[in-house]
């Protein structure tokens, strides 16, 4: 059966399938996550989070054929959850990574993640988890929804690649922007703006007002720019 | 009955346009010339300072070495910073991780993946960037044509004439300084709007429809063109001339 909805997973821990307890990754695994077994996660192969599973492919899998591809369709028409594709990428099986990335990405719109055995794996798994403890990872469900739960945690800041609000003033900007227009440098660009205010009001000032403050050449280049 | 006629086999999907920054010509040269030799994609070069690939209105492309990505050196502070700004730029990003190109004669130095690397690609995937592995420029080639591809069928592609001329250039430049404005949002307004006054004058629906932009962010240049200039909050050093 599709099992892939949603499930509650306890802080800080992993829920595997029944199938990987005894296995190389569930060992490695146990070092550094609390990783509990559970029957009946169908087609899924790990939840790190309430939200994001984990469904890994082995060199085997893609070896033997389509079948796994039938289990991503399945998984991704029958989930509210995000899907994060773990794939083994050996030397037999990197022939086939090409097109497992076109229709995990490209048209599943999901995530790939390719490594190299079960050792690497479960290393990027314990990444994961760390990270989806200190704030969701956002991972695409619809084609342009991503799940916008993103839990301000403390530790949110941490990560490097997210935006900071930035409380910049715009000033420095607009005397940029200003100073991009023909015949105009910083001196008038300063006189203009004390002037009009906004680039706004500047161009929508008539020749006549403009020749107040510049001359009647570069007036009449603000007017037409 | 009528009969239904096929569409007209000589009709052809417009062609594809990705810009790529000038710096990649250098860095990414097979990228380029096998996006046009062997994909027949129409890339213009430009300044694009911000990244290094646009593929669509709402698309910008990081190429990265894995090398770079391996290692926790002082070249992924400014990675990060680049990424952040270009999170404020476009709605959406995708890292194409390439394997590095290994001389002939060198023995494949066997990458030992990192617990750095595993960070990185977390990380990314938490602040929603896309990614994408490529083993060489050819490949990472043939993924910027399906994500330009993929971003086509769902109404994105880059449309306008890339090439600006005389009035036009000195508009551009005046879009570009516009902050978080993408390079092709800047061109898109070019384009579109006859004179910068007209512009200057629109609604925030006008410069979403006119830039390609999300309602968001055509409310942010709305603003900013109406910023009320303050002398006072001109950092010195900018205004020491103008005083």
């Amino acid at each position: 059966p599709v099992t892939a909805a949603s499930m509650v997973v306890p802080y800080g821990h992993v829920i595997g399938n029944e199938k990987w307890r005894g296995s190389e990754m569930a060992q490695k695994l146990q070092g550094k996550t609390r990783l509990i077994f559970e029957d009946g996660l169908g087609i899924v192969d790990f939840h790190i989070s309430n939200r994001i599973c984990i469904l890994y492919i082995s060199e085997a899998d893609l070896v033997a054929g389509d079948e796994f591809k039938r289990r991503l369709v399945r998984f991704r028409n029958a989930s509210s959850v995000g899907g994060i594709v773990i794939v083994e990428k050996t030397q037999i099986s990197d022939q086939y990574f090409l097109a497992v990335q076109k229709l995990v990405v490209l048209e599943l719109g999901m995530v790939l993640l390719p490594v190299a055995n079960q050792g690497e794996a479960s290393q990027l798994i314990t990444q994961l988890v760390s990270f989806c403890i200190s704030g969701q990872i956002f991972i695409k469900i619809q084609d342009t929804r991503r799940i916008p739960v993103r839990e301000q945690s403390k530790d949110h800041n941490s990560n490097p690649f997210l935006r900071k609000q930035s409380s910049q003033l715009a000033e420095p900007s607009v005397f940029r922007t200003v100073q991009q227009i023909p015949g105009v440098g910083k001196t008038k660009a300063l006189l203009l703006l004390q002037r009009f205010g906004s680039i706004h009001q500047l161009c929508n000032a008539s020749v006549e007002e403009l020749e107040l403050v510049v001359g009647q050449t570069v007036a009449r280049q603000i007017h037409s720019f | 009955a009528p009969a239904r006629f096929p569409r007209d086999p000589l009709e052809q999907p417009p062609s594809l346009c990705i810009l790529a920054d000038s710096r990649e010509i250098s860095s990414g040269a097979e990228v380029i010339s096998s996006l046009k030799a062997v994909h027949g994609v129409k890339v213009q070069v430009c300044s694009l300072g911000s990244s290094d690939y646009i593929v669509s209105s709402r698309m910008a492309v990081e190429r990265r070495l894995l090398s770079e990505l391996l290692s926790s050196g002082s070249r992924s502070k400014a990675a990060q910073q680049r990424l952040q700004r270009l999170q404020g730029t476009f709605e959406r990003i995708c890292v194409i991780v390439e394997k590095d190109r290994v001389k002939a004669g060198e023995t494949s130095r066997l990458a030992q993946r990192t617990q750095h690397y595993d960070a990185v690609l977390a990380a990314l995937l938490q602040a929603g960037v896309r990614l994408l592995f490529s083993s060489c420029q050819e490949e990472t080639a043939a993924l910027l044509k399906d994500l330009a591809l993929v971003e086509q069928r769902k109404n994105a592609a880059i449309r306008v004439p890339t090439e600006v001329q005389g009035h036009q250039r000195e508009m551009l430049s005046f879009y570009l300084s516009i902050p978080n404005l993408s390079y092709l949002a800047a061109l898109n307004m070019c384009h579109h709007f006859g004179s910068v006054k007209k512009m200057v004058n629109s609604s925030p629906s006008d410069i979403a429809a006119g830039a390609q932009v999300s309602a968001q962010k055509a409310e942010e240049i709305f603003r900013y063109l109406r910023y009320a200039f303050d002398v006072e909050m001109l950092p010195e050093d900018l205004c020491a001339k103008g005083r």
